[in-house]
């Protein structure tokens, strides 16, 4: 078995076709006769020894050269692209349990400005965060404690697009929060003594 | 506050990377054959783990938790699954698992969650 682990990545397609079966091989062999040695084991179906352990030697350095002609085309066009036209989801993968991912609901929102301060750092970027689930005080310590593992994610996009794409492929649910938009307000002074302005009293 | 509507954005198609399949066909084929590979593989875990179910069971179990998958389109993502599927298999196969991480896929022992307000004030929180 542990050839079949050297160069996994490369060889996983084959590997994935060929150790079933040699797993099942495996598994009934050493389960028969647990004494023996893993060089001892055999592969019924490989007539030519030879032939089969150049296949899974390590020292091999062109895999191209021991592939068969249909093999070989599969892995080039590995390389390539190919078309899909599903949406990606990765939420069966992702291992979030599937509570976390059809009950809850994503807030895609810009921070807001720190209104101690004029800079507008830290709101030139989107963030997501998921409804409060219930929080309790620490009855010990008076710490804040909360059973919600996706509460403390904290993730910022470049833009809501990046965001929601995503949400998409994690199947939350989400809504975007667009910022408020703010009017600039008139600063100047001479609009103070405009002809119909309450302000001007002394020439009226 | 504006808020933009909630839904799915429309979708185009996309040229990606092949993970082990090219086409649909070929994935379907790797999901038989991990399918085809637990199944075999049943009665020796029962028997190795000493866990206490039957082969049928077991079967059953396997197909539940291929057919939760039976959705997913993308053939990425079913090559992932296939992947970590054939992972799980070395792990249960090589006894790098234990009785417990075996009998998790059956969660008869779990007490169920409280979920209305009052046994869950109960049961602590």
């Amino acid at each position: 078995m542990a050839s079949l682990f050297s160069g996994f990545g490369r060889n996983l397609p084959r590997l994935l076709r060929h150790s079933n079966s040699t797993f099942r091989r495996e598994i009934s062999v050493t389960s028969i006769c647990a004494d023996k040695s893993s060089q001892q084991r055999f592969d019924p179906d490989v007539k030519d020894i030879k032939s089969s352990q150049q296949r899974f030697d390590p020292d091999v350095k062109d895999i191209q050269s021991v592939l068969e002609p249909e093999e070989s085309k599969h892995q080039e066009a590995l390389h390539k692209f190919i078309t899909v036209d599903t949406p990606m989801d990765i939420s069966s993968l992702t291992g979030v349990p599937e509570e976390h991912i059809k009950t809850r609901r994503v807030r895609i929102f810009v921070p807001t400005k720190n209104a101690m301060q004029s800079g507008t750092n830290n709101t030139h970027h989107w963030k997501m965060e998921f409804e409060t689930r219930e929080r309790w005080e620490n009855p010990l310590m008076g710490w804040c404690s909360s059973g919600d593992p996706l509460s403390n994610m904290n993730l910022q996009f470049l833009c809501k697009e990046d965001a929601v794409a995503f949400c998409e492929k994690n199947g939350w649910p989400y809504f975007v929060e667009e910022p408020p938009v703010h009017k600039p307000k008139k600063k100047s002074y001479g609009a103070n003594f405009a002809w119909n302005r309450n302000t001007r009293v002394s020439t009226k | 506050m504006k808020m933009a509507a909630t839904g799915r954005v429309a979708h185009v198609a996309k040229h990606v990377k092949p993970i082990l399949s090219l086409d649909k066909g070929e994935a379907r084929k790797r999901v038989l054959n991990l399918y085809k590979a637990w199944y075999r593989q049943i009665p020796h875990i029962i028997y190795e783990f000493e866990i206490p179910i039957n082969a049928k069971q077991g079967r059953e179990k396997l197909r539940e938790l291929v057919l939760k998958n039976k959705n997913v389109a993308d053939i990425r993502t079913i090559d992932m699954l296939v992947i970590k599927g054939q992972m799980e298999l070395v792990e249960t196969l090589k006894m790098w698992k234990q009785k417990g991480h075996v009998m998790n896929y059956f969660k008869e022992t779990v007490e169920e969650k409280p979920t209305d307000f009052l046994s869950k004030f109960f049961v602590g929180h």
